[in-house]
């Protein structure tokens, strides 16, 4: 027996002066695997036009589609409908600014992110297309790469206690990539280097070990490893410089 | 591309990483005193006379007099470094509230039951110290009177669950954050931290039963 | 009207777009990209599986040179490429692959040693040598005479581009994402930039640059059935045709992969087959190496997907309410490889299918994949028909895929020609300077206020777009799908050319305020629509069959009268575009001969039939 549907969606236009926010009611047949690409596809071509969403690559790799689903961050390509209940609630992420109904803006706080950590390989060497790649074991590449699938979709920001209550928190996601490119020989950062960066109130020394960003990371990034690791780092290293060790 | 004009900037700090540090160490610190507290409070149910030996070593070797009010900087110390991450703010309050709810996340509502105990602790352990330390020595005898009076009872079954949760979740909250606990090992961890904070209820409770029925 | 002012303006911000914005920042000049969705979602992140580079390395890759590379790509464009195009792109893919690696990618590396690989779904023996220990390796890919795809894990594209958006953010390169160029600035000889909505606001913008870059990707969701993410519906192919100028090549040339998932097409990457994955018919038996003695599953893409359609048509497909499919067979390559080497795959296994690749067949079916066709250029990337207008990635048809692309090229075109492109590009600047001329701009600008007033006036009818893309997706999915036949075409023509007549009477259902969906698709489905239609009237007049063409009723490969390149333009007030040829290559290094798979009938220049099909 299918089941009928029913969605509560936030809507809120900002652009429209006529709009304020307010929860917009849809029902809809389920059908066999529908997810909730297909069903907030539907709602829109069928029922109401204007609804805003965000969906790019529909495949779980993009980090598109990341929406609040009955309160929890998720993908919302790859939510199916059977895994929930028959009334869902859809709302926007939190934090991130708002766009319009479910749609966020993703992209200036990242942007702001990769320019607070200066996510780039930091080296004093110059590229010389003349010559072979530098050797790197397969296993640190592999090791490297666990920590590059972040698809940068906000859940763990989302889904952070600290990065809620407070606009500086850099998340999970930003300590996440700090700890990528320690990992990486290429990057020459200094423990102190990355600690001016991120041993702080904003950063790792923020970080209440909530676990949220753990707990709902749609792609199982081992987050809670990488903080305890970054704090242990760069605590260490805040003592080392006090007793004026080298580091 | 922006212009930064600002002309003050900040000076790197070390000094989110110390505080963090003091706030991990006090807490560590408090930890292994509370339990240390749990051995010389329920030695009582081996007998008065070996409380009270164990008080009155304590008090000799003047450990009680200089290790009480250590205790209490301690006790406030960890108070202040915590308070730091509390949400005070109205606003900080709707939203980490909100957040919980909607999540439905364990590790959150732990975080929310270590703030509310925090508030509690701080005004009922800090009226408990006062009351112990201003009347030294510590006895058996004595301990069981201010408990048998009723109001002192009531005070102590609020105050020992508040303890013993925020030591056990504060336990666990530390393994996390300074990375003892992985993502393989959690659930064991906490798990331990359930049994932790379960059994020395129970020793607690059975503790104050003694105190209870003990002749004075 | 805001007016933002650089030096180059790149429509499109995934790997292709960025890597040229790199090229000129680098060279000090501003550059600004633009993107509709945040930067790293575009689709260049979907790209599994790896990129072509011969570096020779690994074993399987031993004697591997730019030559081989040469040979693998012209013979897998079925000799559709412009030849000199695929040379230098050959010659400079290594050299890209290490700017990446320096860059921070963590390319897989050399494990010397023995170790064991699948093929055709049975295990073999290699052994790496040791002084090769930690440089790139590849894997096998469909068409390759060597092990030649350079990859990590399977989330090549996703490293390639957080990377690659690395390198913009340190230059201080500019992205303003969520915002889509909707019309080219242009007075029918300079293009001078673009008007662009924003997709936060709704709010129209002028981009005034010196040279602009279309990298706007491939259009895909012109058919039903497509791996393209939802984002790829050739906005920038429909601003170049919207020009009446600018050409698209080949725009009959749709490669189909061979393995989306059934139903929601989501790509699995060709490295499951290439790892040693097998296809399976309703009867769990493999049936490639029967049309495919030589390469069986890693025949080139066209060749595999044919052989899988023409495998359901003989009654050999799994029945579903989804219509036929076959089965991707992983289980033997082992839980260790699948949970590392083809994570993405089990992931999308398990969360859109709800099975367990480890221990479960995987249901897939050829679905619409790479757009080979796109914005003619010449081979320093420059635009036919408009100075200071570009193309690079697959938005363009630069033309190095010809009529088919081999897999593991895609990602490394976008790197390389953004490269090489750029690299023109910086020449180009070089003492150019350009006069904008405010009566063109403003006439652009109105132009565009005046289309959205009517879309949400409904002045021009109340057509519903969403039914529109519909009907034009169904279209091409029946009739220009993997085989084709003149009178399908024909009739796919003429229902096009309906829907066209349509798609100008449509009228929004909501008030199109701010960033409205329904307007953003409203403003391009006239573009959708044309694109369709040259896509089929292409197929419609080459009558012959070549890479991913395939004609049942010209089975041949005509190299006599059709060893060229359509080039398709749109005259404002025509139903249907203009078609034009041009020799496919000026430079021929390697004469048209047999692909060595496929069907091998041809009519080569001097007419004589050779070859037999095999079907």
């Amino acid at each position: 027996m299918a089941r009928r549907l029913k969605f509560n969606i936030f809507r809120y236009n900002p652009q429209d002066p006529d709009s304020s926010p307010h929860t917009d009611t849809f029902f809809l047949e389920e059908t066999e695997s529908m997810s909730l690409f297909i069903a907030l596809n539907q709602i829109r071509e069928e029922q109401d036009s204007s609804l805003q969403f965000d969906f790019c690559c529909r495949a779980g790799i993009c980090g598109a589609c990341a929406i609040m689903i009955n309160g929890k961050p998720g993908l919302a390509c790859h939510t199916l409908t059977d895994e929930l209940p028959e009334e869902i609630t859809l709302m926007p992420l939190p934090i991130f600014k708002l766009i319009g109904d479910l749609s966020v803006d993703t992209g200036t706080w990242f942007r702001a992110m990769y320019e607070k950590v200066e996510s780039w390989v930091h080296t004093d060497e110059t590229f010389d297309p003349n010559t072979d790649e530098g050797r790197m074991d397969n296993a640190l590449a592999e090791e490297i790469y666990e920590l590059e699938r972040c698809i940068e979709c906000g859940c763990c920001v989302a889904a952070c206690g600290t990065a809620n209550m407070r606009e500086d928190f850099v998340g999970a996601v930003a300590m996440n990539r700090i700890a990528r490119f320690m990992m990486d020989p290429r990057d020459e950062r200094t423990d102190k280097e990355y600690f001016e960066i991120i041993g702080t109130d904003e950063g790792i020394f923020g970080c209440m070990g909530l676990l949220g960003c753990e707990d709902v990371c749609p792609k199982h990034l081992p987050l809670q490893d990488q903080l305890g690791i970054l704090r242990r780092k760069m605590g260490w290293s805040a003592v080392k410089q006090l007793f004026r060790f080298k580091s | 591309m922006a212009v930064n004009t600002t002309t003050y900037v900040r000076s790197p700090s070390r000094t989110s990483a110390y505080l963090d540090w003091l706030q991990m160490l006090t807490g560590v610190a408090l930890i292994l005193f509370m339990w240390s507290h749990m051995i010389l409070v329920a030695s009582v149910n081996l007998g008065a006379g070996v409380m009270d030996a164990l008080a009155h070593f304590l008090e000799k070797t003047y450990m009680a007099q200089v290790g009480g009010p250590i205790i209490a900087c301690i006790f406030l110390l960890h108070f202040v470094l915590a308070a730091r991450k509390v949400p005070f703010r109205v606003d900080q309050q709707t939203t980490i509230w909100k957040l919980s709810r909607q999540l439905r996340h364990t590790d959150t509502y732990l975080w929310l039951i270590q703030v509310v105990t925090a508030m509690i602790i701080l005004i009922m352990g800090s009226i408990h110290m006062w009351t112990v330390l201003t009347d030294l020595p510590i006895q058996a005898a004595k301990s069981a009177a201010r408990i048998q009076g009723g109001f002192w009872l009531v005070f102590y079954l609020i105050l020992l669950p508040m303890v013993e949760l925020h030591v056990g979740i504060g336990f666990y909250r530390i393994a996390v954050k300074w990375g003892f606990s992985r993502r393989h090992d959690r659930k064991k961890y906490k798990r331990f931290e359930t049994y932790l904070t379960a059994i020395f209820i129970t020793i607690g409770l059975v503790t104050l039963v003694r105190f209870l029925l003990l002749k004075t | 009207m805001e007016t933002i002012f650089t030096d180059v303006l790149c429509i499109g911000a995934g790997l292709a777009g960025e890597r040229v914005a790199i090229e000129a920042a680098s060279a000090g000049f501003d550059a600004i990209c633009l993107s509709i969705v945040p930067a790293r979602r575009s689709h260049s992140s979907a790209a599994q599986g790896g990129m072509q580079a011969a570096l020779g390395h690994c074993a399987m890759g031993d004697g591997d040179c730019p030559d081989v590379h040469f040979v693998d790509t012209v013979k897998g464009s079925d000799w559709g490429a412009d030849q000199e195009v695929v040379r230098l792109f050959v010659d400079r893919a290594p050299e890209a692959v290490r700017e990446m690696a320096f860059w921070g990618i963590p390319w897989n590396r050399v494990v010397p040693g023995k170790s064991t690989y699948f093929k055709g779904g049975k295990e073999f023996e290699k052994v790496e040598a040791s002084e090769k220990e930690g440089f790139i390796t590849a894997r096998d890919f469909g068409g390759t005479a060597k092990w030649r795809t350079c990859y990590t894990s399977d989330g090549t594209g996703h490293t390639l581009l957080y990377t690659m958006d690395n390198k913009v953010v340190q230059l201080g390169v500019t992205v303003h994402d969520r915002v889509e160029a909707i019309a080219l600035i242009h007075d029918g000889e300079i293009c001078t930039g673009a008007v662009a909505r924003c997709l936060k606001t709704g709010d129209l913008r002028v981009y005034l640059a010196k040279a602009t870059v279309i990298a706007t990707g491939g259009y895909g969701r012109i058919y039903r059935e497509t791996t393209n993410a939802v984002i790829n519906d050739g906005g920038g192919a429909i601003i170049a045709l919207d020009t009446g100028v600018v050409p698209l090549g080949n725009p009959e040339a749709q490669q189909f992969h061979p393995t989306g998932i059934v139903p929601t097409n989501i790509l699995v990457t060709e490295g499951c087959r290439g790892d040693g994955g097998t296809l399976l018919d309703v009867n769990e038996e493999r049936f490639m190496h029967e049309y495919e003695p030589e390469k069986a599953e890693l025949a080139s893409r066209d060749v595999v997907s044919r052989w899988m359609t023409h495998h359901i048509r003989q009654g050999l497909g799994v029945k579903s309410p989804y219509g036929d499919y076959l089965w991707l067979d992983i289980r033997h390559l082992g839980e260790h490889h699948i949970k590392t080497k083809l994570r993405e795959v089990e992931e999308i296994c398990n969360n859109f299918l709800g099975i367990d690749p480890i221990t479960q067949l995987i249901p897939v079916r050829p679905a619409q994949h790479y757009t080979m066709a796109g914005v003619r250029t010449n081979k320093d990337g420059a635009a036919y028909g408009l100075t200071g207008l570009f193309s690079a990635g697959e938005a363009a048809c630069w033309d190095m895929h010809g009529l088919n692309r081999l897999g593991g090229n895609s990602l490394a075109e976008t790197v390389v020609a953004g490269k090489i492109v750029g690299e023109k590009i910086v020449e180009f600047l070089q003492g150019y300077e350009v006069q904008y001329n405010t009566g063109v701009i403003r006439s652009a600008v109105t132009k565009q206020e005046e289309r959205i007033k009517r879309l949400i006036s409904g002045e021009n009818g109340d057509e519903n777009v969403y039914d529109i893309r519909n009907h034009m997706q169904d279209e091409l999915m029946e009739r220009v799908g993997i085989f084709r036949n003149g009178t399908d075409l024909q009739k796919a023509v003429d229902n096009l050319q309906e829907i066209y007549a349509r798609a100008q009477k449509v009228g929004l259902r909501s008030n199109g305020a701010g960033a409205n969906p329904e307007l953003g698709l409203a403003l391009k489905i006239q573009g959708m629509v044309k694109l369709a239609l040259c896509t089929a009237y292409g197929a419609l007049q080459r009558t012959e069959s070549r890479g991913c063409h395939a004609r049942e009723d010209y089975e041949a490969r005509n190299d006599r009268d059709w060893w060229n390149r359509t080039l398709a333009t749109w005259k404002e007030g025509d139903d249907l575009p203009t078609l034009n040829y041009e020799p496919a290559t000026e430079t021929v290094e390697l004469p048209p001969g047999e692909r060595g798979y496929g069907v091998c009938k041809i009519i080569t220049c001097d007419g004589e039939v050779i070859g037999e099909d095999k079907s």
